[in-house]
């Protein structure tokens, strides 16, 4: 029954296969052993990586590019869930109100968050430091976190909620016992989701960073507008790596099958 | 979990940090309009006047539009296909799934790293064409709209690939049983059946691109330099280079107002496409 045109599945197939097309130059360019691209090339080393692992600069950018990723999928995951669960149980009127002001950002063109966001930031006194660049994330993130966590809650039977209490269960304890293992594929995918937006995130990030902090996209856009070195090939492997693992973890814990649900469903 | 208990004080808490992460966010746009409508304490248009009066700057505006038009429309018509091919693939959707997810999700400044690997003047096209004798000189293949418009659908495609695959998927599998059972051709059916049902999520995607495109900064800036400016690379001058906060922030409600004007004309058409489903 679903047959395809041999037409369309060919240009399907060649369209699928350019989209890793440019990953895939940059990760043998890394391998390239001269100071620019060459073809065909002419000696092939790790001197990249070698570069790559000893400069201090981009372990540190790898390191608070890490670690601002997790706390932004944390501090994110939690506001969503409190949130969800909160409209959910006890204001379930307030939802499409509350959902509105979720996705509004997602309508505002990221040139406009970052200046939006810098133009507040510097009000608030903490451009330069790790704080506005999580706020900013956060902001960024909270839609792509509330949809999974939403979705996931609201699967939740309502009579099994009420059977637990009927039990004696305090709130918490059916929030530990039956809620949260139910949700436990939708808090993954929040988690993992925001996570690997916020260590790739690079349009708002880059008004925050100051003398004192980048994180590694924006350093290597930096490095771009520099100088275009090869060792920014080792980097950018590194963190398609990073990402492609985060990427197979979230298929491993919890399926793909979010990104192609459709929302009203 | 629908069930509407009482409500108490203590309860009402766990709203809390939402509200203040979205109140966060609409003083934000709050702080952009008022720095860029107020000069030394009163109400002024300078910064719109100064934006305005240059004709290099309307230059701009139009380059960005028309790019982005042609990147949306572009990146719809190079994801149809992928599109078809994953919902026609059952088995294997996952791992082809994996394939778009993939440059999705890597970072922007990496994939546009990529295209000036492949495109630069010392880049892997060009060290390829020289090595064939085919050019004596680089080819110019970035630092212009060309450059800016490639790097942009490369790195748009994967959504819209998402976002019309989420549609084929919601469309009943009886629907296209039915029609050719009837005796339609398989491309009758895709015709009358698959494509103005995939309609909802291809007007998603342009939406969507279009203003990622409009919005972008990081990809016009590496692959179009400085002469080609986008609207964007434009903002980042004025924020990074300049120290011009307000200019910036009224560059940005330009932007802005732009794209919604241009959202309202892609839902206007929307509806006259969609127009006689449902």
């Amino acid at each position: 029954m679903r047959t395809m045109s041999p037409l369309s599945r060919t240009l399907g197939i060649v369209f699928l296969l350019a989209l890793p097309l440019p990953i895939f130059i940059v990760f043998g360019a890394s391998f390239n052993g001269s100071a620019y691209i060459q073809f065909p090339p002419e000696s092939y080393s790790l001197r990249w990586y070698i570069e790559a692992f000893t400069d201090p600069r981009w372990a540190r950018a790898v390191g608070t590019s890490l670690w601002i990723a997790a706390v932004t999928s944390v501090v994110v995951t939690t506001i969503s869930f409190m949130a969800a669960y909160f409209t959910l149980r006890y204001a379930p009127r307030i939802n499409t109100m509350l959902e509105l002001a979720i996705f509004s950002p997602l309508f505002f063109p990221h040139a406009c968050m970052g200046v939006a966001a810098v133009a507040l930031m510097a009000k608030l006194g903490i451009v330069g430091t790790p704080g506005a660049i999580i706020l900013a994330h956060v902001i960024v993130t909270v839609p792509f976190s509330y949809r999974p966590v939403h979705v996931a809650l609201r699967s939740v039977d309502p009579d099994l909620i009420r059977a637990a209490e009927v039990m004696g269960a305090s709130e918490l304890r059916a929030l530990k016992d039956i809620i949260l293992p139910i949700c436990r594929s939708g808090i993954l995918t929040s988690l993992l989701f925001t996570g690997i937006i916020s260590f790739d995130e690079v349009t708002v990030t880059m008004f925050l960073i100051g003398p004192e902090i980048t994180t590694l996209p924006v350093q290597i856009f930096t490095f771009i507008q520099d100088d275009a070195s090869p060792v920014l090939a080792a980097i950018s492997t590194i963190s398609v790596i990073i990402t492609f693992l985060a990427i197979v973890l979230l298929e491993r814990v919890a399926g793909l099958t979010f990104f192609v649900q459709r929302s009203g469903s | 979990m629908n069930s509407g208990e009482r409500l108490t004080f203590s309860k009402s808490l766990m709203l809390l940090p939402m509200l203040i992460i979205l109140a966060m966010f609409f003083i934000s746009v709050f702080t952009l309009f008022s720095s860029a409508f107020v000069d030394r304490g009163g109400f002024s248009l300078k910064y719109f006047q100064q934006i305005i009066d240059r004709p290099d700057y309307h230059i701009v505006f139009y380059r960005t539009v028309l790019s982005s038009i042609t990147v949306a429309i572009l990146a719809v018509l190079f994801s149809y296909p992928i599109a078809l091919l994953l919902w026609r693939a059952n088995k294997w959707r996952n791992l082809l799934l994996i394939v778009v997810l993939v440059p999705w999700l890597v970072s922007l400044v990496v994939r546009t790293y990529g295209w000036i690997v492949l495109l630069g003047p010392k880049g892997f096209i060009n060290a390829f064409l020289g090595w064939l004798g085919v050019i004596d000189e680089p080819v110019k293949l970035m630092f212009n709209d060309t450059g800016i418009i490639i790097g942009l659908t490369h790195v748009l495609v994967p959504f819209a690939v998402i976002s019309i695959l989420s549609s084929l998927l919601s469309i009943e599998e009886n629907l296209e049983e039915a029609s050719r059972v009837l005796g339609a051709s398989g491309f009758q059916t895709f015709r009358n059946i698959v494509l103005p049902l995939s309609l909802p999520g291809v007007f998603t995607a342009l939406m969507v691109l279009y203003l990622a495109s409009v919005g972008a900064i990081v990809t016009p800036l590496l692959l179009g330099g400085i002469t080609e400016k986008f609207v964007g690379s434009q903002i980042y001058q004025e924020v990074m280079a300049t120290y011009n906060m307000s200019k910036a922030a009224a560059w940005s409600i330009c932007l802005l107002s732009l794209s919604f004007v241009s959202l309202v004309i892609i839902k206007m058409i929307e509806r006259r496409a969609l127009r006689g489903q449902e």
